[in-house]
């Protein structure tokens, strides 16, 4: 008699321990992956939103490429320190710039731009082959690696957001432009060899516009 | 009174000694504290360089520092810490083992109080540890891989030799490099392995990739030790001329072998200039400051034959 009380006492409050407290969860399998997948980072439409919603709606914010171009001829340190972002410890650093000009040459992936009145030198290059890097990502300031548990996610970023200007930026540009064309233009440069990259200055674009 | 020199010269030695020795003791007394410097292995040189220019810095502003070897291991990592909370540490400069294991032991340490300054390797939380100093993997990799076009050409079969699968510097070097690469469908990648970040794993992986491989143009690889490890495999098999070997840290014996065209190129992080900025940023921390940028990119410079000489011991010369 105790002993049958016993079991069943002992049943029972294994029972409503595991009720309490179960062990594990029954979870049907197309909720779990559902779930698995709504974690992981979906970088392409995290791009394709920044670029509508943000990068384009930043333009204004972008160093009028004249008054940088004057910066960097009268001092590279203060035009540096005025219009360049840095991100993080090294030597290297990206101007976000806008403007525009006249067409001189188009040459492979490059298209050289005077953008001074009735220039006959290359002021700046305007890049329209494989663009790669962090240079898009990194050039406005809107993006943080703080932001970022991943660093893998914020890499993400930086891949979707070349493929977005390779796929809907740079093919109406190759097809519209000509020699001694107006062209206006929105991009970012980067700066990783001042001796170099300064003269002229190699713009990945955000947005261009052949006249 | 006559002076015996020898004399003279005992009380002078005495004297002097007396003067260190107080002196040494008031050193000791003016300690700010201990700082722990905990490396994931010191298994691999470039490792005993960031766990010792960390120490030496840590020492340098007055504190008293101790490195711990985690030995790639999660538990001896937190056994680490373990030690490291129990023992009165004002602060932790680390070098983690794994992106998200190693959180557990950030947080805490945190709970506890003292701050954790993430070197090298980041954990995947952005709110435990105060600040993290990352080399930028991911853009040193993209203009290693536009080199490797440059060398290999846009035709050819090379093989990638990851490391430890579960790090995120692993697969951002990876991704870096093959989103230059895999534009050129002529490039063809016949192997990916991972040896583990470990030379004598890569050398054994890089002979089984040649052997069936035996028209292998390049590999490249997610470390230094790995390129070293490679290197050696295609020397026994007298093949070191056919493949052109690619590496990345910026470890000494790669720089000497790139300046004697022996491997193609590197990426050189500064782990010194990490691990010295983790200190001070520590040393700052402890004085009061308190507003850190949680993840700092380091930049990571391409090191080719063409300026090599610009660079060895662990960073710009």
């Amino acid at each position: 008699m105790w002993r049958a009380f016993a079991i069943t006492a002992l049943i029972g409050t294994v029972g409503g321990l595991c009720w309490l407290f179960p062990l594990f969860h029954v979870v049907l399998l197309n909720r779990a992956l559902g779930e698995k997948s709504a974690r992981v980072f979906d970088a392409a439409q995290f791009a394709d939103d920044f670029w509508s919603e943000k990068l384009l709606k930043s333009i204004d914010r972008a160093a009028p490429v004249e008054k940088l171009l004057a910066a960097i001829q009268n001092d590279p340190v203060a035009a540096k320190t005025n219009y360049a972002r840095c991100l993080g410890m090294g030597d290297s650093y990206i101007y976000f710039l806008r403007g525009s000009g006249t067409i001189l040459s188009i040459s492979g992936d490059e298209i050289s731009v005077g953008v001074s009145e009735n220039a006959t030198n290359t002021e700046i290059v305007l890049e329209t082959g494989l663009i790669f890097g962090n240079t898009l990502r990194d050039g406005t300031g809107l993006l943080s690696p703080s932001d970022y548990p991943d660093s893998q996610d914020f890499n993400d970023i930086a891949a979707a957001l070349n493929k977005i200007a390779m796929t809907r930026v740079l093919p109406k540009l190759r097809a519209q432009v000509k020699i001694g064309a107006g062209i206006s233009f929105t991009g970012c440069a980067e700066v990783d060899d001042e001796s170099s990259d300064l003269h002229p200055l190699h713009i990945v674009p955000i947005q261009a516009e052949v006249q | 009174m006559k002076t015996n020199p020898l004399k003279l010269a005992l009380v002078a030695c005495l004297t002097a000694a007396a003067i260190l020795s107080t002196q040494s003791s008031s050193a000791q007394s003016a300690s700010k504290g201990k700082i722990a410097v905990v490396v994931s292995t010191l298994n691999n040189p470039w490792f005993v360089v960031l766990g010792e220019a960390a120490k030496a810095r840590a020492i340098e502003l007055g504190y008293d520092a101790t490195i711990f070897d985690s030995q790639n291991d999660t538990a001896k990592e937190a056994a680490n810490f373990e030690n490291i909370i129990a023992s009165g540490y004002k602060a932790i400069v680390f070098n983690p083992t794994d992106a998200n294991s190693s959180i557990a032991n950030v947080r805490k340490a945190k709970d506890s109080g003292i701050p954790v300054f993430c070197i090298d390797r980041e954990i995947n939380s952005t709110n435990v540890a105060v600040a993290q100093m990352l080399s930028d993997n991911y853009s040193g990799c993209v203009k290693l891989g536009q080199y490797f076009v440059k060398q290999v050409g846009v035709n050819g079969k090379y093989a990638e030799l990851l490391g430890i699968v579960g790090d995120n510097n692993t697969w951002n070097r990876s991704k870096g490099f093959h989103s230059v690469v895999d534009n050129y469908p002529g490039l063809k990648m016949v192997a990916q392995q991972s040896a583990e970040f470990d030379r004598a794993k890569a050398l054994e992986v890089m002979e089984s990739i040649f052997q069936a491989n035996p028209d292998l143009n390049a590999v490249f690889c997610g470390n230094d030790a790995m390129a070293m490890g490679a290197y050696q495999a295609l020397v026994a098999a007298g093949k070191e001329r056919q493949v052109k070997v690619f590496g990345f840290d910026g470890a000494d014996d790669v720089v000497k072998l790139i300046a004697e065209g022996k491997i193609v190129a590197t990426g050189m992080q500064f782990p010194k200039l990490m691990a010295r900025t983790a200190a001070e940023y520590a040393d700052e921390y402890i004085q009061g400051k308190r507003d850190f940028q949680q993840k700092i990119p380091v930049k990571v410079d391409l090191v080719t034959k063409d300026n090599v000489s610009k660079y060895g011991d662990y960073g710009k010369k």
